[in-house]
């Protein structure tokens, strides 16, 4: 446990130092503020841009706080999946191309531990800067359109952020059977992409996909309480995870560490 | 008492067989170093001991492991190429590493500090491993090796990135380790292992060609042996020597021809009568012992 401890402890600061701790969360920060901003302000916007014939009248309706922060959480589903790709897809087989796990590994460090360490610290950063991110969604929500209730937000929060830990995961998996990142990322990408296109045609038979757990998210949102597959989704999301990074670590165990 | 059991060990990349069948074991508290030409197989060797890699076939073991027992807590590795986090420094590394092998917090720093000092790089220890120079990273890289007092060091290439000055301390600091522990060390460098080595194991294609002590190699490939130097190429003189009857074999390097002769005193009368008759240019002419390079030359076969 103190070892994966060291390790944790390593991988945070490591983020900080290469500053991960800061642009990530500013960036879903600056992910989080668009929407609300720019429903609320568009019909000012569109005035002061000009270039409309004189005496046009452009009626926008009004969006509910709900639609706004549905919105607001698609960015999160494209946007924020690539941040979350990008930033995660080196972090075993970057390690593995230079040589320096190699180093750790040659200690009697856990295969396991070593893995898990770093998901974790990735956990950790992701959750953290989607959670400021998605507050400040909220909070602009509130201020500018209705306050949506704060149980609502932990609730579609809650259920978001475990499917972008699936994504990570994904991507953590790819990380530990390639030594090549780009490959890794891109891989991830396809999966996630798939997923989701898959989830979403045959949304009736796939109800219990993580990949719903976003449309869950919604849901909640617009007032309609939690819906009954949620929790399956969830469930299969878990042990979606456990799997993958029981599956990194068998990959990476079995990998020669040296070429 | 031995330490490490090596048996039937083979390794094979994409079906080209790079270590061909080894058999060995490594004494307690000596220094071994595993001798070779370039591709004979060395790093792979201790990259297998260390468990970086698998054999292919064979088996290690460690006498006093019990069964189950994680064997990297008995080894130290330097690679040939240390890598280390570039945006941790030097203590920090060592201290992490310590941590992850067992120590605690304040017995890692303390630890760290003790071989910081011991391998000379106490004055960078809170600089950027990034900053590190070559000679520095290799120092660093031994120190990691010792964190945790392992019982086996196994240090790949370790002086061969380094430059005079650095040599002499590292193998000066590999004296001083040995008294401690057992060194297990590769090198193409045949005077470092002849400096701190009791034994020699010669790796020539993937196998083990001849081991032993200094002494034993010695009397084992006795020769006697006539070296002449010569101002200019020895070239044109060797065809005289080669085609004398009492030279078995010749060896030509720049100015230099060692002849390995049946009889150094008939040879050493022969040779001088005929240098003087033909007015070569010698400058020097020695009667002189096999050296481990000579032995080297002879096991690998050139």
């Amino acid at each position: 446990m103190s070892q994966w401890m060291t390790l944790l402890q390593k991988e945070i600061l490591e983020m900080w130092r290469n500053f991960k701790w800061i642009w990530v969360p500013i960036t879903f920060i600056l992910l989080g503020v668009k929407e609300p901003l720019s429903s609320y302000y568009l019909p000012q916007i569109l005035d002061a841009v000009g270039g409309l014939p004189e005496g046009a009248v452009i009626k926008l309706p009004t969006p509910t706080a709900a639609e706004v922060l549905i919105t607001g959480l698609g960015q999160y589903t494209t946007l924020g999946v690539l941040i979350i790709v990008l930033t995660t897809m080196g972090i075993i087989s970057g390690e593995r191309k230079s040589g320096v796990a190699a180093m750790i590994l040659v200690k009697p460090v856990s295969f396991q531990s070593f893995v898990s360490a770093k998901w974790a610290g990735s956990v950790l950063l992701m959750w953290f800067s989607f959670f400021i991110g998605y507050l400040s969604t909220w909070y602009y929500t509130g201020l500018l359109f209705d306050w949506i209730p704060f149980i609502q937000f932990l609730q579609s929060f809650f259920f978001y952020a475990l499917w972008l830990t699936v994504i990570l995961t994904v991507t953590i998996f790819f990380s530990s059977s390639f030594v090549n990142s780009g490959m890794a990322g891109f891989l991830s990408l396809v999966v996630v992409i798939v997923l989701s296109l898959v989830s979403s045609t045959l949304s009736n038979w796939l109800e219990w996909s993580p990949a719903q757990l976003t449309n869950y998210a919604n849901e909640v949102l617009l007032d309609n309480g939690i819906p009954e597959d949620t929790l399956p989704a969830s469930l299969i999301a878990a042990v979606f995870i456990n799997v993958l990074l029981s599956l990194s670590v068998f990959i990476f165990r079995k990998k020669e560490l040296a070429q | 008492m031995s330490l490490i059991k090596i048996s039937g060990l083979k390794k094979s990349f994409q079906g080209t067989e790079v270590i061909k069948g080894l058999d060995f074991t490594l004494e307690k508290e000596k220094c071994i170093a595993l001798l070779g030409p370039n591709g004979a197989g060395k790093t792979t060797i201790l990259r297998i001991l260390s468990g970086l890699m698998k054999p292919t076939e064979g088996d290690i073991t460690f006498t006093e492991a019990k069964k189950g027992e994680d064997i990297r807590d008995f080894i130290g590795y330097l690679p040939q190429f240390p890598v280390f986090y570039d945006w941790m420094s030097g203590l920090e590394f060592l201290s992490y590493v310590g941590k992850l092998a067992g120590l605690t917090g304040k017995e890692a720093k303390e630890r760290s500090l003790e071989l910081l000092e011991l391998v000379g790089i106490i004055d960078a220890k809170n600089r950027k491993t990034a900053k590190y120079s070559g000679g520095m990273k290799q120092r660093l890289g031994i120190a990691q090796a010792l964190i945790h007092r392992p019982k086996l060091i196994m240090l790949d290439e370790p002086v061969s990135a380094l430059d005079p000055i650095g040599r002499r301390e590292v193998l000066d600091l590999l004296e001083e380790l040995r008294k401690e522990t057992t060194i297990l060390f590769s090198t193409h460098i045949l005077s470092d292992a002849e400096e701190v080595c009791d034994e020699i194991l010669f790796l020539h294609n993937g196998k083990i060609v001849e081991s032993g002590t200094m002494t034993d190699l010695r009397e084992r490939h006795q020769q006697a042996k006539i070296d002449l130097f010569f101002r200019g190429k020895a070239e044109k003189y060797a065809n005289f020597l080669s085609n004398h009857e009492l030279t078995q074999s010749v060896r030509i390097e720049g100015n230099k021809v060692s002849v390995f002769v049946k009889d150094v005193s008939l040879a050493r009368r022969a040779f001088l009568q005929a240098i003087a008759e033909q007015n070569w240019p010698l400058e020097k002419f020695e009667v002189s012992s096999m050296t481990l390079e000579d032995v080297f030359m002879k096991v690998v076969g050139k």
